[in-house]
């Protein structure tokens, strides 16, 4: 049996194979299907989540490995859909066709999360593991810019 | 499904067209209270429906009808709000649909007589139509209230889903009118808004769905969930042609979740047919990938077994030299051969460019049910008619039983106008009799063999004792593109592939000089080619924007003056050239170690030009910054044409510097993002975009437009920088 949280709720997987990778365990299983499937290998960033605060990419992390562990995805990174990532992405605009945009504010806010300055060095650093095709990342950097300059969620 | 007596399915309403002022004849619903009565998409009693596009329930609800597929290119946002601007209503909040009926005629693509979305026509082509739905409608409901009130319609005005009497204060809304307008004749003229009365169109920054998409709740083809369905994921022939011998299903059906193993016959019959495969059906795509890796397959020889794409470029000089290939001329003028003679000076060089591959973030994924003798789908369906050509081809459909479900895809750049999934998939729903969700994997996406084709291309060109272009001659070496599949191709007195020769017709060409010879030679390797954004425009726009860089330096001029000389009634295409010049500092001293190249595309009636800086920093060569100046004529979301355009120039570099897909032993050789390099953050420049007012009166395309110039731009950059002229693509950076 593999205990786990998801978004603040603790999940018991008793079937679900430990190998299975946390990506289709958050999409099939829990039917938390704003974590996206772009590569499988961990390339493209769609189908980040965050492991205790910390970007990663769950088609890489087999389930077991979430074990004890606290997850949270795109649906869980605020419960009244204000993130200052969520208000500043609506407020530039940066949704094309909006596939990798949840991997995008994952790995923005797991950026937040670490308290360093957000720059376009730090910004560069964060965002380049998450591909977008639609060409998305002016709009990403402006808006990460903008939520951490906006004040905390309440 | 029946159909009764009278022709009730929601094309047969809109049967009464009326000539307006402009002259342009749209479709009209002659309101008879019977579309309760429509079989196949049951409207609300009372519903009123002037046309294709509006529907207006009695509590208010506007609706929108956008026919065309949004792959995040923001066509619902824009279309919408060319109906929402003549209709008085807000884009942003009212329902925006698809159709109802995406095989209804008037959704029909007005140049390629398919139900289709692409070529960056959507705007461009629709816009006075959908401008004239809305007035239509907002005339009727004038209509209906001035009834009502005993009122001249002329003393009746509009605002924001309201219909208003200002000298009686009084005003009704939509919904109110829709029972009274619903019965009222169609108007035989009706007048479109002055556009400096534009409330919309011109000012929209914003699109629709950015909400659900940035909290994970918008939904895609890749999560639909249906009672009983199963995944479907295909092991593809892994060469063209190569068929299936045998298959060893034993250990994939051990794997748990794993339902079925069917054989999926290729289509070779039929123009951008699908491959033979076989499909692995499970509970979840996990599960079928993992019974996918277990699947022994034998499959057959091929005559393209030995296919390498390196020898392609032999091959394609080869047909240069051959008088059996077929040439089209694109465009021709005076006689470039009495020029080569007595030329001052003479230049020629050869172009190429790789295989490419779309890559959109959402692999193709597609859910369809077969029952009872029809078929449903739901998914990001771009071509209906692709949809609706497999129904009939594979399970033997009719039309009236075809159901799409559209969804907004995960971008396409092409590769969802593809038909082998549709066919695919339509198959497997038959065969499996529970719905079916067939997925790509990221490496079915690389491989699935609907690829930018590479080309070739030799230039000629020759200059008099005064350094001007007097002769230019270009042989591009290229396959027939998927326009073959569009009926009627095959049957054009001049032969042309207009998506072939994009860039290099009187259309869009923009050199005169006295002697042109610009021709398509059509050469075909077998290995299937498939669209792909800006499609020829990239391989000619380098090859010509490349080569008149040659000249102007051959002819010892600058490169934006011999541009400049060379064109002639080009004044929106002179005004994009100096203003990009001039933004990026074109002429004006530079630092040490860094270089401008400059170059420039039109098309989809738009304008762009592009230049690079690049710079040498302890030997390490870069692209510091992109500068552009569009002119699309009017902008109807100036917000989405700017993120069209940064999206173009991301995919420009990406041609400039990255995308290459080898084929060896007729085996596509990359597979994924680690040997298939696209562009991420780090690897962008500074970007700056200008979008002019253009001819404001018409609306140009813009989604391809933007890619085209930036590898020329960043080749002759690359030129000025290093003194060294590269003519493939990737540059090589060093």
């Amino acid at each position: 049996m593999i205990e786990f949280t998801v978004n603040g709720e603790r999940h018991e997987l008793v079937e679900t194979s430990p190998s299975m990778p946390l990506l289709w365990v958050l999409r099939d299983h829990l039917k938390l299907t704003g974590t996206k499937f772009g590569c499988g290998m961990g390339l493209c960033g769609a189908c980040t989540v965050h492991l205790d605060g910390v970007a990663v990419r769950s088609c890489q992390l087999p389930v077991a490995a979430a074990a004890g562990h606290s997850i949270t995805t795109i649906e869980g990174l605020s419960a009244t859909e204000q993130h200052p990532l969520q208000l500043a992405w609506v407020a530039e605009d940066v949704p094309q066709c909006g596939y990798c945009q949840s991997g995008q504010i994952m790995s923005a806010a797991a950026l937040l999360n670490t308290g360093a300055a957000v720059t376009d060095d730090s910004i560069r650093n964060a965002m380049s593991g998450n591909l977008c095709r639609c060409g998305t990342y002016g709009r990403i950097n402006k808006a990460i810019k903008r939520a951490a300059s906006a004040p905390k969620e309440a | 499904m029946t159909i009764s007596t009278m022709d009730l399915s929601r094309r047969g309403f809109l049967k009464h067209s009326a000539t307006v002022a402009s002259g342009l004849a749209i479709a009209f619903y002659l309101p008879s209270g019977l579309a309760a009565t429509d079989p196949k998409a049951p409207a609300p009693a009372g519903e009123f429906e002037p046309n294709a596009w509006v529907r207006i329930l009695p509590d208010g609800t506007v609706k929108l009808v956008v026919h065309k597929h949004d792959s995040g290119t923001g066509t619902h946002t824009a279309l919408a709000a060319c109906v929402a601007e003549e209709l008085d209503v807000n884009p942003m909040t009212v329902q925006v649909i698809s159709p109802e009926d995406p095989f209804f005629e008037t959704y029909i693509h007005p140049i390629w007589k398919v139900f289709s979305t692409g070529g960056s026509t959507s705007v461009s082509l629709e816009y006075d139509r959908l401008r004239m739905a809305g007035a239509t409608a907002r005339a009727l409901l004038i209509s209906a209230a001035a009834k009502q009130w005993k009122v001249s319609p002329d003393t009746c005005s509009t605002v924001e889903g309201r219909v208003v009497h200002g000298a009686s204060q009084r005003s009704l809304g939509y919904g109110e009118l829709v029972g009274v307008a619903a019965h009222l004749p169609a108007p035989a003229k009706v007048t479109l808004k002055d556009p400096a009365q534009f409330k919309y169109i011109g000012k929209l920054r914003h699109k629709r769905d950015a909400q659900a998409k940035v909290c994970g709740r918008f939904k895609y083809s890749i999560d639909v969930v249906l009672p009983d369905m199963l995944v479907a994921v295909i092991q593809r022939t892994p060469v063209v042609g190569a068929k299936v011998l045998s298959v060893d299903a034993v250990a994939a059906l051990q794997v748990p979740g794993v339902r079925r193993v069917i054989a999926v016959p290729g289509r070779p019959d039929v123009l951008g047919g699908n491959l033979e495969g076989v499909a692995v059906l499970a509970d979840n795509y996990w599960a079928a990938q993992q019974g996918r890796a277990l699947l022994k397959v034998q499959w057959s020889a091929s005559p393209l077994a030995g296919f390498d794409s390196d020898e392609l470029a032999k091959a394609q000089a080869a047909a240069l030299d051959d008088k059996g290939a077929q040439r089209v001329s694109a465009m021709a003028a005076g006689n470039v051969n009495a020029q080569w003679p007595g030329a001052a000076k003479q230049l020629e060089a050869d172009y190429r460019m790789p295989y490419k591959v779309q890559n959109p973030l959402e692999p193709i994924c597609i859910t369809a049910q077969v029952k009872d003798n029809a078929i449903t789908y739901w998914g990001g369906v771009q071509v209906p008619s692709s949809a609706l050509e497999a129904a009939q081809t594979v399970c033997k459909i009719a039309k009236a039983n075809v159901t799409i479900n559209e969804m907004v895809s995960g971008g396409s750049f092409g590769a969802r106008e593809a038909k082998y999934w549709l066919f695919e998939v339509a198959y497997l729903a038959q065969k499996a009799k529970v719905p079916v969700k067939l997925m790509n994997s990221r490496e079915d996406e690389m491989r699935s063999l609907f690829m930018h084709p590479a080309t070739l291309h030799r230039a000629k060109g020759a200059l008099d004792a005064q350094g001007r272009l007097t002769a230019l001659q270009l042989n591009a070496v290229s396959p027939a593109s998927p326009e073959q599949w569009e009926p009627g191709y095959f049957e054009r007195p001049d032969k042309m592939d207009y998506s072939t020769t994009e860039a290099i017709t009187a259309w869009d060409f923009a050199y005169r000089p006295a002697n042109l010879d610009l021709v398509w030679v059509k050469h075909e390797s077998d290995v299937p080619s498939g669209w792909y954004r800006s499609v020829s425009f990239i391989p000619n726009v380098f090859a010509v924007e490349s080569f008149m860089d040659e000249l102007a330096h051959g002819a010892g001029q600058d490169p934006l003056a011999f541009r400049l000389a060379s064109m002639h009634d080009r004044p929106r295409h002179v005004a994009v050239l100096k203003s990009a010049a001039e933004r990026a500092g074109w002429g004006q001293p530079m630092p040490e170690g860094t270089a401008l190249g400059i170059a420039t595309n039109q098309g989809y009636t738009s304008f762009i030009a592009v230049v690079a800086r690049l710079s040498k920093k302890d030997g390490v060569i870069k692209v510091d910054k992109l500068t552009c100046v569009v002119d699309c004529g009017l902008a109807v979301s100036p917000g989405g044409v700017e993120e069209q355009i940064y999206g173009g120039l991301m995919w420009g570099l990406g041609h400039a510097l990255f995308d290459r897909m080898d084929i060896k032993q007729g085996r596509v050789v990359q597979s994924n993002f680690h040997d298939y390099r696209v562009p991420r953050m780090s690897d962008m420049p500074a970007v700056d975009i200008l979008i002019v007012d253009g001819e404001p009166s018409k609306p140009g395309g813009v989604g391809e437009l933007g890619s085209p110039s930036v590898a020329p731009a960043i080749a002759n950059a690359l030129f000025s920088l290093t003194g060294v002229r590269q003519r493939s693509t990737p540059l090589n950076l060093g």
